[in-house]
């Protein structure tokens, strides 16, 4: 059985393209509301990016800003559809991406943890066993029955990073530029995640730090401008990335 | 395609009406006699028109109901009383459009920071809003007995449970247009303020303060299709006429229609726009 779970992808991406549309005025955003846009501006985030990860497995996503790796990773999440192409995401999804997002302001931070299992399609009996140790985790005491809206943005991503790592994810979304409170806070987060890997949840880890990538990940994905340009060992893809970064430099020297 | 709205409701209930009270509870924290103001304001604004046309204008200090269609004879109501029932409802729609028409924009971190299911938002802000028409009715219903008691006429009626049938479809037609304004208020705001602008002058094209019935010829239609009429009428139906909602045939027919077209267009308009929200907000 276990072949057979791990044999199969929990994150499948088919030919998938997205295409922002950049409008010129707010007239031409009017106008779309009923017409199709006549040769629009386009930015196209993704183009026919195909990958499929397997259950545990663990993936870097490398690539320069703007390479499409936010909408990727949003594209995971359910924030964000894709206009061609398939998706199939087979678990729950926690992402450490904006932490302090997404609560509402007025219930406290213990309706806010039922609020956040809902969304993510929970039972209630569930969230109550994991309730506590949220609240033991975010370290945030008495105030857990305080509207969020008295928080710290210190305790806010406390508590959103307990929650997002507390669910036990099929699927970790993490970004390395993420910070959150003081130091020995950081060093239980990371410890946790650390934790989470080695529990064989599949983590797609984006970084620009490359040392990182390869201390957590095999694998890696270089994208560049919306496209796959290497999907292989994380050695490989990042010679690849780095000779191409190395080449531009050449470039702008000449 | 129809059950998506449906299915993002699914397992959701309780959520809804937390954040229904969390809406609330913002909406009127903070000052001091908190939610009195939902009675304040309106109260202020019945007595602001009262005063304008029976007083001030000193035109209008009753009002000569026809039921047309129907053999009945016309009757005389004072203005302030038949005023009264039907500007009730139109707070809850006035609200409902303005409010339902930016709730997306508001609400956005549910949209562009998180997976949420989207159509949930314009639910819960509705329903509070509901919430507090259900409380302005208390009051109304208060007022109605009175009016009864002091006019010599038994308090209660059994028209008075049409309450129940003309509320629920109040809150679910308002509902079903903001599927539609919603999302495209959210994609631009000059459709936002197209929606705003208009609703300031719908109020005086609509049969509050006058009697939609008394019109004859092409503006009798026109007011028959304006669905704020068929709920401004139905409250005065319950409260008021002692009609049934299914005497006058020909606007009940309408305003199915209309509840009908604005529920698919609703449905069409959400799903052809909901996977754009997250890139335009």
């Amino acid at each position: 059985m276990d072949q057979l779970d791990t044999a199969k992808p929990i994150i499948t991406f088919k030919n998938v393209s997205k295409t922002y549309i950049l409008y010129k005025s707010d007239q031409d955003r009017f106008r779309a509301l009923f017409f199709k846009p006549r040769n629009p501006k386009t930015n196209k985030a993704l183009n026919n990016v195909s990958f499929e990860i397997m259950r545990g497995e663990s993936v870097g996503i490398v690539g320069d800003n703007g390479a499409g790796k936010s909408t990727l990773l949003k594209m995971i999440t359910g924030v964000a559809f894709a206009d061609e192409g398939e998706i199939v995401v087979d678990g729950k999804v926690a992402a450490l991406l904006e932490l302090t997002a997404g609560f509402s302001n007025e219930m406290t931070g213990r309706e806010n943890i039922y609020l956040k299992g809902y969304i993510l399609g929970l039972e209630d009996d569930y969230i109550k066993q994991i309730e506590e140790r949220i609240i033991d985790f975010a370290e945030l005491g008495d105030y857990i029955d305080q509207p969020v809206r008295t928080y710290s943005s210190g305790m806010k991503m406390r508590l959103g990073f307990a929650i997002n790592v507390n669910i036990e994810p099929d699927v970790l979304v993490v970004d390395e530029a993420l910070a959150v409170g003081d130091a020995s806070f950081k060093r239980k987060c990371k410890d946790k995640i650390k934790e989470i890997i080695s529990a064989g949840t599949t983590v797609l880890y984006v970084s620009h730090n490359a040392d990182s990538v390869k201390e957590i990940c095999p694998r890696a994905i270089y994208l560049r401008k919306g496209t796959v340009i290497y999907d292989g060992k994380t050695e490989d893809t990042l010679k690849v990335y780095h000779d191409y970064k190395e080449e531009q430099k050449k470039k702008k020297k000449k | 395609m129809f059950t998506s709205i449906l299915k993002e409701h699914k397992g959701f209930g309780k959520q809804i009406f937390l954040l229904a009270k969390n809406e609330l509870i913002k909406t009127y924290k903070g000052a001091v006699i908190g939610p009195f103001w939902a009675v304040v304001k309106p109260a202020f604004t019945v007595f602001v028109y009262w005063f304008a046309f029976s007083v001030g204008i000193k035109a209008l200090r009753s009002v000569n109901v026809h039921l047309n269609g129907m053999h009945r004879d016309p009757f005389t109501l004072d203005f302030f009383t038949f005023m009264f029932v039907g500007i009730i409802p139109w707070f809850f729609i006035q609200d409902s459009i303005v409010q339902g028409t930016k709730t997306l924009r508001t609400n956005r971190q549910f949209i562009t920071k998180v997976k949420f299911p989207v159509s949930t938002i314009l639910t819960y802000t509705g329903l509070s809003r509901l919430f507090v028409h259900l409380f302005l009715c208390v009051i109304l219903y208060a007022y109605v007995i009175f009016h009864r008691v002091s006019g010599g006429s038994a308090p209660f009626e059994w028209f008075d449970l049409q309450f129940f049938f003309y509320c629920p479809l109040l809150f679910f037609f308002f509902l079903a247009l903001s599927w539609s304004t919603a999302p495209m208020a959210a994609f631009s705001k000059d459709f936002e303020s197209l929606i705003v602008s208009i609703m300031s002058g719908v109020f005086w094209l609509s049969g509050i303060m006058y009697d939609s019935y008394s019109f004859t010829g092409g503006l009798k239609w026109a007011m028959l299709l304006n669905p704020i009429n068929f709920f401004a009428n139905g409250y005065r139906n319950t409260f008021l006429y002692h009609r049934g909602f299914w005497e006058y045939k020909t606007e009940l027919v309408v305003f199915a229609a209309e509840l009908i077209a604005v529920t698919l267009l609703g449905i069409f308009n959400y799903n052809r726009l909901r996977k754009k929200l997250p890139d335009v907000l």
